[in-house]
């Protein structure tokens, strides 16, 4: 009977103060680059622009798509950090609406007879690197912010919503 | 005539000897395949000696054949025609596997419809040709006029590996026959076109390995050509498009420039002088390429075109040295089965030994003939 309470106290405490850890994803995310403000940050945005047709062919778009998507959100992620919410939330928009495209690139893709196991592969690691990213931004996010520009009227930014709707995002396809 | 035969019965023999060189890997010629090159590397490395060296002899023979005017156009035409016809037929991944890459980036571009400089051959997983493509890690090692004139070579093959790389024997074919037409139109002499047309090197580097060299060399010389003949816009083209094959042929652009200038000045260009300088620009080019990777025997194909066209001896002399020692900058691999080890050394040693004591030597002469 000693020995029962002694393995029910032992299994009590390991799931009382142990938490649980997910393997960190090896996906690797880029440097920041300019950022909104920098005289660079408009070439980039053009380089943008144009390089998308450099980007041809479904592999290309895909690139294009899940390149854009990593740039925008360590820019957020960056912006965050320096509490400008305003670009960041709108940096992290983007991230999102390069990341939509990413599923429709590899359904074009094995549409056309191309093997997209590996990029399935890419595609399931920089999910998970980004959900992990973004966790991390939601703890050290407020939850909403008032942002009142100099000259027009305030907008509420309900930043956890947003990184809410990325995660789920992101979860959908892991 | 019993040259030729001589000439032909080696080529034809080279021929044969490269299909013991076919890659265990590459399944439409599985059928054929022995093994014979990897299993006996020293007979291997003992007949391609023997057959490049006699190879050689037949070409100095037949030089001297024809400065002794033994030789009539008509025979050379036949001689660069039969030539062709028998390296037609020759396994294209002897020395080089360069053919299949460029087959494998044409595929990317005109198969796929993806960005070869983007997406490299591997990304596509379950392509048959990622079996025996060499460099299928790299993204597109080569100018944007390479790679969309590939898809002419590619497109006639139908999909078909073997039908492919007839189209690209073909297309270097054509090529040979455009530069030998055009350095006969540039020298107005018969000479240059013998001394490059039936070089071993060019031969085999041209028609055998199908290496691109011949396409950007063409277009070189096409701009100087046109440059001549005071059509600057459509010289100018030709240089930037021959640059855009393999960016080597930047290197000309000193001289060209200076040519260029000469010419807007409506000054008298001297043709041997350019094409001389051309020759030293690409020569150090050639040398410099130690430093990027490693000396490749075809990138000999870029001064070899200009040092024939020049009337410049030391050029001549070093180009027939280079070209016969750079062929045998395959046998340590071919013989050892590595590329490390002391394959690199034996390798540097067979290209510089030769020219330093050439250089010595040539200084000798040259103060010997003017003592006299």
């Amino acid at each position: 009977m000693r020995r029962l309470y002694l393995i029910l106290i032992f299994v009590l405490f390991f799931f009382l103060f142990t938490s649980t850890v997910f393997a960190e994803s090896s996906y690797v995310l880029p440097y920041p680059s300019s950022m909104p403000g920098s005289s660079l940050y408009k070439v980039h945005i053009l380089y943008e622009k144009i390089s998308k047709y450099w980007y041809f062919g479904d592999f290309g778009q895909f690139k294009y798509d899940l390149r854009y998507a990593d740039k925008y959100l360590v820019e957020a992620k960056t912006l965050f950090e320096y509490k400008q919410y305003l670009l960041a939330y709108k940096a992290l928009e983007k991230s999102n609406n390069y990341f939509l495209k990413l599923p429709s690139d590899l359904k074009k893709a094995q549409g056309s007879g191309k093997n997209i196991i590996e990029k399935e592969n890419i595609f399931y690691e920089a999910s998970r690197k980004h959900v992990e990213i973004l966790k991390s931004l939601k703890i050290e996010t407020p939850e909403s912010f008032v942002w009142r520009p100099e000259k027009g009227s305030q907008s509420n930014l309900a930043i956890h919503k947003l990184i809410d709707i990325s995660i789920k995002l992101r979860q959908s396809v892991l | 005539m019993r040259i030729f035969w001589f000439f032909f019965a080696f080529l034809f023999l080279l021929t044969l000897l490269s299909y013991a060189f076919i890659d265990p890997n590459f399944f439409p010629l599985s059928r054929i395949y022995s093994g014979f090159a990897f299993e006996n590397r020293g007979w291997a490395s003992l007949f391609y000696i023997v057959v490049m060296s006699f190879l050689y002899l037949g070409y100095l023979a037949i030089v001297r054949m024809y400065l002794k005017k033994r030789v009539n156009k008509a025979q050379i035409i036949g001689l660069f025609s039969i030539s062709s016809v028998i390296l037609l037929f020759s396994y294209p991944a002897m020395l080089s596997y360069d053919i299949f890459n460029y087959l494998t980036t044409a595929k990317v571009l005109f198969h796929y419809f993806e960005n070869p400089y983007l997406i490299m051959p591997i990304e596509f997983v379950s392509d048959p040709n990622l079996l025996f493509t060499h460099a299928a890690n790299k993204y597109a090692l080569y100018g944007p006029s390479w790679i969309a004139m590939t898809g002419l070579p590619y497109l006639l093959g139908f999909k078909n590996i073997i039908l492919s790389i007839i189209g690209f024997k073909i297309f270097n074919i054509l090529f040979f026959f455009a530069t030998l037409s055009l350095i006969y139109k540039v020298s107005k002499n018969l000479y240059p076109v013998i001394l490059f047309g039936l070089n071993p090197l060019v031969l085999i580097e041209t028609l055998l390995s199908l290496h691109n060299d011949i396409v950007l060399t063409f277009f070189a010389v096409l701009s100087f050509y046109f440059l001549l003949n005071n059509k600057k816009i459509h010289s100018v083209f030709s240089l930037i498009f021959s640059v855009f094959i393999k960016y080597a042929t930047l290197a000309l652009a000193p001289v060209y420039l200076y040519s260029f200038i000469k010419k807007m000045k409506k000054k008298e260009l001297d043709q041997d002088q350019i094409f001389s300088l051309s020759s030293y620009s690409m020569l150090a080019v050639f040398f410099l390429s130690t430093f990027r990777e490693e000396i490749y025997p075809w990138y000999a194909i870029w001064f070899l075109t200009f040092a024939f066209l020049s009337k410049n001896k030391f050029l001549h002399g070093i180009s027939f040295v280079l070209s016969f020692f750079l062929l045998l900058r395959y046998v340590p691999y071919m013989y050892l089965g590595t590329h490390f080890g002391p394959t690199p050394f034996i390798k540097i040693a067979i290209t510089f030994i030769p020219v330093f004591f050439y250089v010595i030597s040539f200084r000798y002469i040259k103060e010997k003939i003017q003592l006299n």
